[in-house]
């Protein structure tokens, strides 16, 4: 990537992670919600390696923590979905009212 | 002194936590065998709680060796402060797997996997509150978290718990990404993640809109772990919904390593930012506090009391990560430490009051619980004025510094709503002791056929008499919490002086 797409890339990392946090707090059904984390994790992965061309390989390493991470999250939230589902035969969260904050 | 960048250093400098993953797998490795009876479970149990002492072995040989690192903290840092707080996070984890013994055994829940994982995320919190470096605070967050998604929703066949587990999964990686967000932009605005180097590069120049972008995101997420309102939402269903003994280690252990990690980042990264940070955390202590407090006070059941009432106390947190200064984050600690011992064994004792999460256990369920069970009403009882802040337990004594500490930068209104809402707070934990000791006794209490078995009753009689004792001569600890702040500032002076 050449320096000069750092700004480029950075501001779409920006829109990225707006897109997915709008996302979670509009969308109703769980697996989109988590859908849209994953958009947020990845501008965030996006932000890092287009910093990197600054700051040097620390960025490049984050990268792959934040992979890493993202596969064990994603492992986990998808079985707690799967035992929500059992119980209301539905994942939208219109459904998961048994609490009520 | 450790060489941090040694690996021999590196070994020595992470024994505690060392000492504890290997113990993790270890007992993982035997519950491949043995998980089909209870007595497997509480073999697993007893097994998880030697690790834990283990740990804490290590983590004392640490302490009183006198480790200090030879240069920069490198990855994990070597202060008084990671230690003051891995203390409370092990002994939280301790009590936490002694109450759950006989708690698993009496709900059905035997599935022996459980330690494990409270083992695990105990790592991810050690990590969290000793991290010298973004990557490392990142690493242990997700690692603390991850285990205790499952742990709320460890009792799977209940709607509530899978419900809490759901909830606590969605918030606690949205909360994650904001995190990472800010992590980035520091690390954009500096080119560093260590710590100690991020706040350095900010001391040399004005500060970026980058670098102020990045601590807004990074207090969003962290708000989010420890449940400052407005970020708040989940916490009451998710404390709710999780097995009792959950809720205790959620509220306790979770918010100890965050708050050592907020701390760290704000003093350490962030001093010259304190323009910037004041008025966020200020604004959220304050918001935290009256909202906490009020909505508190209109809950029927007891176990929402104490979610909203760990709402509230986030706020009196707050108010002393404030000042920025040694005085507020030996206020943070010694409240940490107050707040977790009563907490601790104020959930451990509502575990013993019913059956199902203790969901419906409601004021008027404990009436007559003093003549019935003299024992658990009166721990009951301290636990209460402890967190309201009653002289003579630590949780006055607790209050008592975040005031010295919020008044002696000249701050009025923090301290002033302090106060006020700890008034407030008397509306709902007094009906509690109320109702325990001068109501008549219900047609059919929930309790009646309970008992708070061994090993978890001798835990909580320990944990109630810390409450007391501290409270009563308190002036060990926060000597101590003086020093582990002391030791934390040592290390950014330097720093913020170039």
């Amino acid at each position: 990537m050449a320096p000069d797409l750092l700004g480029p890339a950075l501001a779409l990392s920006a829109v990225l992670f707006s897109i997915g946090a709008a996302g979670v707090l509009l969308r109703r059904s769980a697996i989109v919600l988590f859908m849209c984390i994953e958009i947020m994790l990845n501008a965030v992965n996006l932000a890092f390696i287009a910093l990197a061309l600054l700051h040097g390989v620390a960025g490049h390493i984050m990268v792959f923590f934040v992979m890493t991470v993202a596969a064990a999250e994603a492992a986990v939230g998808l079985a707690i979905i799967l035992v929500v589902f059992r119980h209301k035969q539905s994942v939208d969260l219109q459904h998961v009212n048994l609490l009520r904050g | 002194m450790i060489d941090l960048f040694s690996p021999m250093g590196a070994v020595r400098a992470l024994l505690p936590e060392i000492v504890l993953s290997a113990w993790a797998l270890l007992v993982l490795l035997v519950v491949a065998w043995r998980h089909r009876t209870s007595a497997d479970c509480r073999l697993a149990g007893w097994l998880s709680a030697a690790g834990v002492v283990a740990s804490a072995a290590a983590l004392v040989w640490l302490w009183g060796s006198g480790a200090r690192s030879t240069g920069l903290d490198h990855m994990i840092t070597l202060d008084w402060f990671r230690f003051g707080g891995a203390a409370v996070i092990l002994f939280s984890a301790f009590a936490t797997i002694l109450v759950s013994i006989r708690y698993l055994d009496r709900e059905g829940l035997v599935a022996p996997e459980y330690y494990p994982l409270v083992l695990l995320s105990t790592v991810g919190m050690l990590f969290l509150a000793g991290s010298a470096d973004m990557i490392v605070l990142f690493l242990g967050l997700e690692v603390m978290s991850v285990g205790v998604y499952i742990l709320a929703g460890y009792d799977r066949r209940n709607p509530a718990s899978a419900e809490a587990a759901l909830k606590y999964f969605l918030i606690g990686a949205f909360a994650s990404g904001f995190l990472l967000y800010g992590i980035a932009l520091a690390f954009g605005a500096t080119g560093q993640t260590n710590l100690q180097l991020i706040g350095a590069q900010l001391a040399t120049g004005p500060a970026s809109l980058m670098a102020r972008l990045g601590l807004a995101l990074l207090i969003i997420g962290m708000a989010f772990k420890v449940a400052a309102v407005p970020f708040h939402m989940w916490a009451p269903d998710v404390y709710d919904g999780s097995p009792t003994p959950v809720t205790g280690f959620m509220a306790t252990g979770v918010k100890v390593a965050a708050f050592i990690a907020l701390s760290r980042v704000l003093i350490v990264s962030f001093p010259g930012f304190d323009q910037v940070w004041q008025p966020i955390i200020g604004a959220l202590a304050l918001v935290t506090m009256i909202a906490g407090n009020l909505i508190a006070l209109a809950q029927k059941n007891i176990k929402r009391m104490l979610a909203y009432s760990s709402v509230a106390h986030a706020g009196y947190l707050l108010v002393a990560l404030w000042p920025g200064t040694r005085l507020g984050a030996a206020a943070v600690l010694f409240y940490l430490l107050a707040y977790s011992l009563t907490t601790l064994a104020a959930f451990a004792l509502l575990g013993s009051l019913g059956t199902g999460g203790e969901r419906d256990v409601s004021f008027d369920d404990v009436a007559g619980l003093s003549r019935r069970r003299p024992w658990t009403a009166l721990g009951l009882a301290i636990c209460m004025l402890s967190l309201l802040g009653f002289p003579g337990t630590i949780g006055f004594i607790g209050k008592w510094t975040i005031l010295e500490a919020v008044l002696a930068e000249g701050q009025y209104i923090l301290p002033v709503v302090l106060v006020l809402t700890s008034l407030v707070s008397a509306g709902y934990y007094l009906p509690l002791i109320m109702s325990m000791y001068m109501k008549p006794e219900g047609e059919r209490p929930a309790w009646k056929e309970l008992v708070l078995a061994q090993p978890g009753a001798a835990i909580v009689f320990v944990t109630v008499a810390a409450v007391v004792v501290f409270g009563i001569l308190p002036s060990g600890i926060v000597d101590a919490s003086l020093r582990s702040a002391a030791t934390l500032a040592q290390t950014v002076m330097p720093m913020a002086g170039r």
